[in-house]
């Protein structure tokens, strides 16, 4: 019984483990190839939607590329971070039309540039 | 004398002789009798058609117009007994304090006074209207178990609240004519005179004071009327045209003396599916788009308006944003919700999607415009030329009430908003109106800059005034009715000591 029970925690700890990892490491979403920019870009678990939204946002902002955009978020914290506050810091803008937070329209365009 | 009495049944070249005559049977016209009908003043009520609608009554109002397309003239308003309200949507709510207000940077704004001068008239009209008890903004408190109103970030754009004219024991907004007359009839002093129309307004020699009104029936029948005070309450188009036409003596046109009659004409424009707001949660109260009936009886609907601090900081000026229907958002919008929920930490997984509609105010502008055209009437009166207009400007100042709707709901972490429209050919080609006149005879103290004085007075005439929506100088985003009946028993008040 008590064999059993040490057993059936193992098998437990270790499901857990595999559900956290593939948690973390977006094993079961989707894949990107490796880009320079994965240490903001893993913060959007979908990069499809965000790249059709970053490819409007991207022709609002002249002489923008991957580069300047990831110099420009590096230093500004997380994205769920700044998506929170821009808005009342007014920090919104247009993109076709949909009133998003800055933070969130660059991170779009980033995804877009690479 | 009181009755009903028909024109065209008046012997030839009739002389009535009351001691007001009422220039209009709308609701402004109507409320001013019923107040004054117990003064003990003889009280004649003119009203250019009958009971019901006329295909050749209607057709006065015919004229043409240029500039911006607008609703055809004839189209906006009603020539019977209760005139407008034959037709009106019930919406009320009272004008707001800043709408009163100078105010920097809406040029040729300003009342002559502010809205505490006619508050003590508003539980009169609301009573008028049949809008039930007084709720609006404390509407809030009440709604609970409909839903909440939507969460909004500190900001400009709050939920405001209107209240709908309804008929006892109806549903539909309270037609004037209709639900008025028997106490008219009742009225001992009051005779309400149908299908006459008065086709001049003639001055004394130096011009100081009205002498006598030219009535013309369409049967061909011509009365004369002489009043001690007459009251023009015929609309905001009707008005400029009477005293326009009316040149024999002033030859401008009675008032016009500073060429302000028939400027500054104005509406809500009513552009359709001016945004599309998103809920991430996909709950939308039933209250923003649909009749709510408290339990006090009182009917409400909910809708967006700016706050008074944030017309000030943006130079705005006042507009209703209100929830239509819900609609579906195409493979770009999916995207743009998707990618700022997840940024945001929300689930978007149930969102909805609805249309925004709007009422706009619009600047004033002089040169938006009635004047008489060289086509005339039935009666032989000259028609009328609408020139209108209507700025990048104007919509350029709603576009950012609309975005800070939009920067409050991710501020809230509601929801998002997006805006439709950019150019000036987009917003024109979604653009209706809300047919709500005014500002053809504005207020004002100082002659050069309004046709009539503070109490409603036309300048330099001595016993003529104008009651309705033609006198508002600026408007704000709340519809005219219940604001021109409270404005016109002010009138009433006035007229009393005058005449007493």
């Amino acid at each position: 019984m008590r064999r059993r029970g040490v057993l059936g925690g193992v098998v437990v700890a270790m499901v857990a483990a595999a559900g956290g990892a593939a948690w973390r490491f977006h094993l079961f979403g989707p894949h990107y190839p490796p880009t320079p920019y994965d240490d903001l870009l893993n913060q959007i678990t979908d990069r499809a939607p965000a790249r059709v939204v970053g490819g409007a946002a991207l022709k609002t902002m002249p002489g923008a590329n991957a580069a300047s955009l990831a110099g420009m978020l590096r230093g500004q914290g997380s994205l769920a971070a700044a998506a929170a506050s821009d808005p009342a810091k007014d920090r919104v803008t247009e993109v076709s039309g949909w009133v998003v937070p800055e933070s969130v329209a660059r991170y779009a365009a980033l995804a877009a540039a690479v | 004398m009181s009755a009903f009495l028909d024109a065209r049944a008046l012997p030839k070249d009739t002389v009535l002789t009351p001691d007001l005559a009422i220039i209009g049977g709308g609701p402004a016209g109507i409320s001013l009798a019923l107040a004054l009908a117990d003064s003990g003043l003889n009280i004649l009520l003119l009203e250019s058609g009958s009971m019901t609608f006329e295909p050749p009554t209607q057709s006065l109002y015919q004229g043409s117009e240029t500039g911006v397309s607008y609703v055809p003239l004839e189209s906006g308003r009603l020539r019977y007994l209760g005139g407008s309200t034959n037709h009106w949507g019930g919406w009320c709510r009272p004008l707001d304090e800043i709408d009163f207000e100078n105010r920097d940077w809406v040029p040729h704004s300003g009342w002559p006074f502010a809205r505490k001068e006619i508050e003590p008239y508003f539980a009169r009209a609301q009573e008028l209207v049949e809008a039930g008890p007084w709720v609006y903004d404390a509407a809030d408190g009440a709604v609970s178990d409909s839903g909440p109103v939507l969460k909004l970030g500190e900001g400009g754009i709050y939920t405001s609240w209107f209240q709908f004219s309804k008929t006892k024991n109806g549903i539909l907004p309270t037609h004037f004519g209709e639900r008025y007359q028997g106490e008219l009839k009742r009225a001992a002093r009051v005779t309400t005179l149908l299908n006459a129309n008065v086709t001049g307004i003639r001055l004394s020699h130096d011009g100081s004071q009205v002498d006598h009104l030219d009535v013309a029936t369409l049967s061909g029948n011509r009365l004369t009327v002489k009043p001690r005070h007459a009251v023009l309450a015929a609309g905001a188009i009707e008005c400029a045209r009477i005293l326009l036409a009316s040149d024999d003596v002033m030859k401008t046109g009675v008032g016009n003396g500073n060429d302000l009659v028939g400027r500054f004409f104005a509406d809500h424009p009513i552009p359709r599916n001016v945004a599309t707001l998103v809920l991430f949660d996909g709950h939308c109260a039933p209250f923003y788009s649909n009749f709510l009936t408290l339990p006090n009886g009182a009917v409400m609907r909910a809708g967006l308006s700016p706050r008074a601090q944030f017309l000030k900081s943006h130079g705005v000026v006042g507009s209703l944003t209100t929830v239509e229907n819900e609609v579906k958002l195409d493979p770009f919008a999916t995207a743009a919700v998707e990618t700022t929920a997840e940024a945001l930490g929300v689930d978007a997984s149930r969102a909805r999607a609805f249309s925004l509609g709007c009422g706009m105010e619009l600047l004033p502008d002089p040169e938006r415009r009635l004047t008489l055209s060289g086509e005339r009437d039935a009666l032989g009166m000259p028609r009328l030329n609408l020139a209108m207009t209507i700025t990048d400007d104007d919509f350029a100042r709603f576009r950012l009430t609309l975005a800070e709707l939009g920067r409050q709901l991710l501020a809230a972490r509601t929801g998002m908003i997006h805006l439709s429209y950019n150019t000036r050919a987009e917003w024109l080609k979604a653009m209706d109106w809300g047919n709500h006149h005014l500002g053809t005879t504005r207020m004002h103290v100082d002659p050069k800059r309004g046709v009539v004085d503070a109490d409603s007075k036309v300048h330099g005439v001595g016993n003529l005034y104008v009651a309705g929506s033609s006198v508002f100088p600026t408007y704000g985003s709340s519809n005219p009715t219940m604001n021109l009946v409270a404005l016109t028993l002010r009138l009433g008040d006035h007229l009393k000591k005058v005449m007493a």
